[in-house]
């Protein structure tokens, strides 16, 4: 409670009451074990609405009932629930509700868990009075390939269509029609597809909408519900598996007001069927596909990483638990010698820039944003690279009335709730930090529109992704300094970073400059770009991959390739038989988020324990217990026999974890920040010095002419890429998911389209340095004009292929002939 | 040659087509000269005080004295909006119609005069897309009003801006209850908003909100004008003023007539409207539109006001009178009424919702005979459950007058159901001669 | 005779001060709201759009015009008119077709050139409102291209029962032959009859035969 809220007695049924001045009677009446029924009521849709009637209660001095959902208490409220009153009032709106309900419970997926079950049976009347035809749709239709919708069950909550307005705000699904006949639908009943459209089966009080990969797999008495983080992206979202047999059937949220607000994105709730995907790895393999026993393959990768000798092998980690992680630049730094360690896909910041951004007084934690006064994106665009984030700065927006700016390159899903954006060309983002600086600091330059914006605000939380690069990250300190957030509650910064558990993975070693709890390194190893040339020049010999694929994931599709082929020899934990898989002497599987057990740490320091919550198939080992068995072999003892002392090892190495436990985690996690280790986080060096701009700006390079047969013409424009939510295995391998796998497209402006003499939809070449991508022209009117945008990480196109460490040109070309 | 009956102050030289143009508004009645007065020399208070003063209800339905609503807006610096609420979609209502196509000036007048007493800087009128034609004849006064200074930027150098737009609906009777016009005039679907935030609080676009009936806001230059006394002289203590009155259904003269409220109400059906067809009698009348429950002949010696129309177990509404004669089938007539308000149900919320299309279909059973007496007893106890559980008043706009003719006229409704087969029709055959006199 | 603005007239601009609640545009995601260079709106739709967006404090007002002005252009709410129309007002779609379905005067399906809605309501249906339709709808048979006739609720004119609004013009008192002579006359492009034109009427109390008492 914070302090201006008033603490009020109210009197529900007699029992007396403490509750909040303003809250919600419904609310209030719950902290009193009084349970009024609700069907449209749901505060995380904004604004009550009071159109079920359902809640109706009596309230002394007021003639008419009220709708306990929407009045708010007041001090000395004498409320009555159980009167004859009120009772004829709910038992009235159950019957009105079923007179065009069609009662086909049996064979209903909500049979069992559904409200409108629950409430006609204790507030309804009993009988049917209603002999009268009920109103009749076409049953049940695809509202999208993942959501099916009975309108004949729908009961008009209209809740999904709140979601669409006031939620994900993408205005999507509407109620059409008036009265009786209206209905919940899309426009021109195309199909809603919209990234957070599932949550909408979560929030149906009845059968009216469920999902396509749920439906009719099983009833409620023959599930069990799991908790678990889901690990898809930097959010980590709270999630709850509906498994049976052993495998999960369906994901569903698990709010935690501190991470995910009790939403989920689609990836997340319906990426769960490539737990058994047949692309999986499921037990050990040999170079070639082989499947090997356990113990062979350990020792194997143990022999030949030893072979590689000291301080030749280097490790990348990507999709790892914190125990995990922590074992690997173990393993590497004690076992093999060798400090080449890295978490990240392409350079990163020294340690002193990251040991300065970690500290507790700088870092914003999730729910900051919720009541910051501004919000500044920079170079992220939430939507694509944690999705959840992107619904808490729009709710804070409109719930909050915070203000919005937006700083990228490419334009965001958030623009559009901006007061001021700004657009810096590829690889300019320091160059932009800097001058939002010097604006804050009231010079007048391109960042001063979003300068004026921050600057009217107190509370300024900074969503930066990870890619702005290492300039721009030690600038943040500039432009905390600038904006007053170490000394401001509510202030802060919060990373989008690349990798889901990026912060764990740093704080637990794996970086070339700083070991685990970010201490300092006697010499520091090679990050991952020198790792890449180091395998190419010989210098490194050795390769361990955890959770990474540099061939999809990682710049310079070819680099890569040339240096997994000079590697001598390359130990992969993979999820699925990638390209990256396919070159390792030793391949190990790897678990996801519904089979591992260990700790994450979130981008805002919160570590949350994923836990087993289906069978692993085949036969698959926990990760910690692989990477000790292979320290074991290099004749490095770890102690770490179970998933407690992994945790504790772990905590006992990174100082300011050091107090967490087991408890303190629980189901909704805990920020070390908030815990007595928190001072003994490394202390930071300060805030490195302003760079003159051209010290800043990257280096353009490349060669824009491709060296393709019809390239004539070519004209060249500055790449951009971004990585879509949408791109990778998760979608490939899910088959409900497949039709969302995005295909190439080259996004350019309108004005780059009339003087390449391009239309949307033409099919194009984009060439550089002799490697070439397809694509299909997309005309966007946010795109600056001299830009063009290309998706990474997909199957086909991937522009990955096109980088080479910095900002490039490329030449595009026109395919005479346009494939059918 | 208004007949002697009525008192036109509204409609006063309605007659003539020129008063719809601001030169003939302004000769024939003295037009703007309030408005002048207003702006030139008054402060807000004052206006506000006379309007207090002078008792002036809304003609809108609920019968809210308008001085003391627009004294509810709060204060200060914040945009403040007049919304003229000329939807008029009332089955039984057309008299904000004759008022705005006859005399615009006048309401753009009251609308300029009351947007002083609230401190509203934009102004609108929400007027049904049906009344397509009436707008055009808004359309065309506003343009007038702009273009004369008295609507605009520093109206006569008063150093007071109000602009005035006129917003045609595209029909839907709930845009008429006032949050639905809100969202509507949002540009939203037409649903009604919680209560509260009352609208002089919190309105359109968030800011306080003045919400009045064209009648109403038509009154306010002559109030403003001649002072509250004045007006007082006309109508009775609690009804203050005179009041255009639609009639219309079984009577020879249906049309608008302005009269003194308090005028017993067989002077209006009879007198003024003419009464039913020779040989025929009233059966059952709606006092105040489709929404008020039907009263029968014993209360045709009431004085049509307010309070009587109130204590005799009805309103006065928005003062529409609809009269059936005794060839109307009451059973039919109550199908009629539940199908409209089922039609018009914004389906926002239950009760209202389900609660229409239910009734609906019982009645249609009725008519139809597939019904049973206890069905009488289910479509009673439905009214009753729709009665104080819906988000606005549109279910209990049903409820009431369906369950005023279920227990007025049950034995009717008996007997339908016994003599299975009525015409569903059942109407009137009207002779070519009662079809008006224009004919 | 447009619903959108008199015919001719001109109605002042409003300035467009960005109103508290509703001014900003809703942030979107990709491809949600269609870009103006996608959907094809001809020059003079989207000039009428922005004039009418140009008069409110929220542009979002203008939601119900501008699908006046869809329907008007289009003779119905077309798909491709409603996703012009959110182009220009950065809307979705979705939206305007939502509000578009609301409401009885605009169509989302298809309707015929001349529109009449024929009141069957209370006051109507008393003298003979059903029959009224039922004689449009004989007399406009199998021209559903030319002719959209359907019953209405109350329009407001229960002076003139039963009635019928023509192409939004009201007509009556008719008879049910009159629905014949009406349909001619609209085939024929004359002028509808005019002795039953609402706006030649007089005040009941000033209709020749004076008061009767
Ligand atoms: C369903 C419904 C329809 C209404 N329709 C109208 C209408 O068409 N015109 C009107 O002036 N008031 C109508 N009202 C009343 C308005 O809500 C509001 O009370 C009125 O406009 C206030 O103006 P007044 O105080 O001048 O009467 C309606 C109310 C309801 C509940
Ligand atoms: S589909 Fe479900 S959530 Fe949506 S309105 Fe209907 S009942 Fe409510
Ligand atoms: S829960 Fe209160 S009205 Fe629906």
């Amino acid at each position: 409670m914070s302090p201006e809220q008033r603490s009020v007695t109210i009197t529900v049924d007699g029992r007396e009451i403490e509750a909040v001045e303003g809250e919600m009677l419904h609310d209030a009446a719950r902290k009193g074990d009084v349970e009024i029924p609700v069907f449209c009521y749901e505060p995380k849709l904004g604004d009550p609405v009071g159109a079920c009637r359902m809640c109706l209660v009596e309230i002394e001095g007021i003639p008419k009932l009220q709708t306990s959902c929407s009045t708010p208490v007041r001090d000395g409220m004498v409320v009555h629930t159980r009167t004859e009153q009120v009772k004829h009032a709910q038992s009235a709106v159950v019957e009105f509700l079923l007179v065009n309900h069609p009662l086909d419970c049996p064979v209903c997926d909500k049979g069992g868990e559904c409200p409108l079950q629950d409430i006609t049976q204790g507030w309804g009347p009993g009988q049917s009075r209603v002999i009268d035809e009920k109103r009749h749709f076409q049953k049940p239709i695809e509202l999208s390939p993942l959501v099916a919708i009975d309108r004949e069950r729908c009961i008009l909550c209209y809740r999904c269509v709140r979601f669409s307005q006031e939620v994900s705000e993408d205005a999507q699904l509407q109620l059409l029609e008036r009265g009786d006949r209206t209905f919940v639908g899309t426009f021109d009943d195309r199909p809603y597809v919209g990234p957070f459209h599932g949550n909408i089966t979560d929030i149906c009080p009845v059968g009216a909408l469920t999902s396509y990969t749920y439906r009719f797999r099983a009833r409620p008495w023959d599930i069990e519900q799991a908790g678990s983080v889901c690990t898809l992206c930097p959010s980590q979202c709270n999630v709850s598996f509906t498994v049976r047999d052993e495998k999960v059937k369906r994901v569903l949220a698990r709010d935690n007001h501190d991470v995910d607000d009790g939403w989920l994105c689609d990836k997340g709730r319906y990426g769960f069927e490539m737990f058994s995907a047949e692309e999986r790895v499921t037990e050990p393999r040999f170079k070639g596909g082989t499947k090997v026993e356990w113990e062979k393959a350990i020792a194997r990768a143990a022999e030949g990483l030893r072979k590689a000798g000291a301080g030749k092998v280097a490790a990348l980690v990507g999709d790892a638990s914190n125990e995990e992680a922590f074992l690997v630049q173990k393993l590497l730094r004690e076992a093999l010698g060798s400090a080449h360690v890295d978490s990240r896909r392409a350079g990163g910041p020294g340690r002193d820039t990251i040991v300065a951004l970690s500290q507790p007084n700088l870092t914003a934690k999730v729910r900051e944003i919720d009541d910051a006064d501004a919000i500044l994106v920079l170079g992220t665009d939430p939507l694509h690279s944690s999705p959840i984030l992107d619904l808490r700065v729009r709710k804070a927006i409109r719930r909050n009335g915070a203000r919005l700016v937006v700083a990228t390159e490419r334009p965001t899903a958030l623009d559009g709730g901006a007061e001021a954006i700004a657009r810096y060309a590829p690889g300019d983002a320091a160059v932009f930090v800097d001058e939002l600086v010097k604006a804050l600091r009231g010079e007048e330059n391109v960042a001063t529109p979003l300068a004026e914006t921050l600057k009217e605000a107190e509370k300024v939380v900074v969503l930066w992704g990870e890619r702005i690069g290492d300039f721009a990250q030690s600038g943040l300190l500039n432009l905390a300094g600038a904006l007053k957030i170490a000394e401001t509650g509510g202030a802060g910064l919060l990373e989008v970073p690349d990798f889901s558990n990026a912060r764990g993975l740093r704080e637990a070693g794996c970086l070339p400059d700083a070991g685990p709890g970010l201490s300092e390194v006697a010499v520091p190893g090679k990050g991952t770009e020198e790792i890449r040339a180091g395998l190419e020049s010989g210098e490194i010999e050795g390769l361990v991959l955890v959770g990474v694929d540099p061939l999809r994931d990682f710049p310079d599709t070819a680099a890569w390739d040339n240096a997994l082929n000079a590697a001598k020899f390359v130990v992969a934990f993979s999820t699925f038989a990638t390209a990256t898989a396919a070159k390792a002497d030793v391949l190990f599987p790897l678990e996801t988020h519904a089979e591992k057990d260990g700790t994450v740490t979130h981008a805002d320091g919160r570590l949350q324990r994923v836990r087993p919550s289906a069978g692993r198939p085949g036969d698959i080992r926990p990760g910690y217990l692989v990477l000790s068995e292979l320290a074991e072999a290099l004749g490095l003892e770890t102690g770490i026999w179970s998933r407690p002392s992994a945790f504790e090892a772990l905590t006992a190495a990174v100082p300011f974890y050091g107090s967490i436990s087991d408890s303190d985690i629980g189901g909704k996690g805990i920020r070390w920040q908030e815990t007595a280790g928190a001072e003994r986080v490394p202390a930071s060096a300060g805030a490195s010095g302003e760079g003159s701009p051209d010290a800043l700006r990257a280096g353009v390079s490349g060669d824009p002419s491709p060296k393709s047969p019809n390239g004539t013409g070519a004209t060249s424009l500055l790449l951009g890429t971004y990585r879509d939510l949408w791109a990778g295995p998760i979608t490939e391998l899910n088959p409900p998911l497949k039709f969302l796998a995005p295909q190439q497209r080259l996004e350019i402006s309108e004005a780059d389209a009339e003087g390449l003499g391009l239309v949307a939809g033409d099919k194009v070449r984009i060439g550089q340095n002799g490697s070439s991508v397809e694509a299909s022209v997309v005309v966007k009117e946010r795109v600056p004009a001299g830009i063009c945008f290309l998706a990474e990480g997909i199957a086909e196109g991937n522009a990955n292929s096109l980088l080479n460490g910095g900002p490039v040109r490329v030449g595009i070309t026109k395919l005479s002939e346009v494939p059918a | 040659m208004a007949d002697p009956r009525e008192t036109r102050i509204l409609l006063d030289k309605a007659e003539d087509p020129a008063l719809a143009t601001l030169e003939g508004y302004k000769r024939l009645v003295g037009g703007y000269a309030t408005l002048e007065q207003a702006y030139r020399s008054m402060e807000q208070d004052e206006v506000l005080k006379e309007l207090e003063d002078s008792g002036l209800r809304g003609r809108g339905g609920a019968g809210f004295s308008m001085g003391k609503k627009a004294s509810f807006l709060p204060r200060g610096e914040m945009a403040k909006y007049l919304c003229c609420n000329a939807d008029e979609s009332e089955p039984g209502a057309f008299k904000d119609r004759e008022l705005m196509q006859r005399n615009p000036h006048q309401l753009i007048e009251g609308i300029a005069i009351a947007a002083l007493a609230a401190d509203a800087g934009h102004a609108f009128i929400f007027i049904r897309g049906e009344y397509d034609a009436q707008a055009d004849v808004l359309d065309r006064a506003v343009a007038e009003a702009y273009e004369a200074g008295y609507l605009g930027k520093d109206i006569l150098g008063s150093h007071r801006d109000l602009e005035l737009v006129v917003h045609r609906g595209a029909g839907a009777y709930i845009c008429g209850e006032e949050t639905a016009l809100l969202d509507a005039l949002e540009g939203k679907r037409g649903n009604p908003r919680l209560k509260p935030p009352f609208p002089a609080v919190q309105g359109l676009y968030g800011g306080p909100t003045l919400i009045n009936n064209v009648e109403t806001l038509s009154n306010v230059p002559r109030i403003v004008a001649n002072g509250a006394d004045w007006f007082k002289g006309f109508g009775t203590e609690q009804s203050p003023g005179t009041k255009v009155v639609s009639i219309s259904g079984g009577v020879r003269r249906p049309g608008n007539f302005e009269v003194e409220l308090g005028m017993p109400l067989r002077e209006l059906i009879y007198g003024l409207a003419g009464g039913p067809e020779p040989g025929h009698e009233v059966k059952a009348f709606y006092p105040g539109g489709s929404s008020s429950p039907v009263l029968t002949p014993a209360e045709l010696d009431l004085p049509y006001s307010f309070e009587a129309m109130a204590e005799a177990g009805s309103m006065l509404g928005s003062g529409s009178i609809i009269v059936a004669d005794d060839r109307v089938s009451i059973p039919h007539m109550a199908l009629r009424t539940a199908r409209f308000y089922h039609h018009e149900s914004c389906g926002k919320c239950t009760p209202c919702r389900e609660g229409t299309n239910w009734t609906v279909k019982m009645l249609e059973r009725v008519v139809r005979g597939e019904a049973t007496p206890m069905d009488l007893d289910i479509i009673s106890s439905v009214q009753q459950n729709i009665m104080g559980h819906c988000l606005c008043v549109l279910g209990d706009s049903m409820a009431m007058p369906v369950s005023a003719m279920v227990n007025k006229f049950r034995p009717e409704f008996e007997e339908v159901i016994a003599n299975a087969g009525l015409d569903p029709h059942a109407v009137v055959d009207a002779p070519p001669e009662l079809l008006g006199a224009s004919t | 005779m447009s619903p959108v603005d008199g015919p001719g007239i001109f109605n002042p601009n409003l300035p467009v001060d960005r109103a508290v609640t509703e001014g900003r545009v809703p942030p979107r995601a990709e491809e949600q709201i269609p870009e103006l260079h996608e959907v094809g709106c001809p020059e003079e739709l989207r000039e009428r759009i922005e004039t009418l967006m140009s008069r409110y404090p929220d542009r979002k007002s203008a939601s119900i015009p501008a699908l006046w002005a869809v329907q008007e252009r289009y003779g119905w709410c077309t798909p491709e008119g409603i996703r012009q129309a959110a182009a220009v007002m950065r809307v979705t779609p979705a939206y305007l077709e939502s509000v578009a379905s609301f409401y009885d005067l605009l169509h989302t399906d298809p309707v015929g050139t001349h529109r009449i809605e024929v009141c069957t309501n209370i006051s109507c249906w008393m003298r003979g409102g059903d029959e009224l339709l039922d004689a449009f709808k004989t007399a406009a048979e199998g021209q559903d291209a030319e002719f959209f006739v359907t019953g209405f609720e109350c329009l407001g004119a229960c002076d003139i029962a039963p009635m019928a609004s023509i192409d939004q013009r009201y007509y009556g008192p008719l008879e049910a032959a009159e629905a014949q002579t009406a349909i001619d006359q609209l085939k024929a492009g004359e002028e509808v009859l005019p002795a039953k034109d609402l706006l030649k009427r007089p005040l009941a109390a000033d209709l020749p035969g004076g008061s009767n008492g």
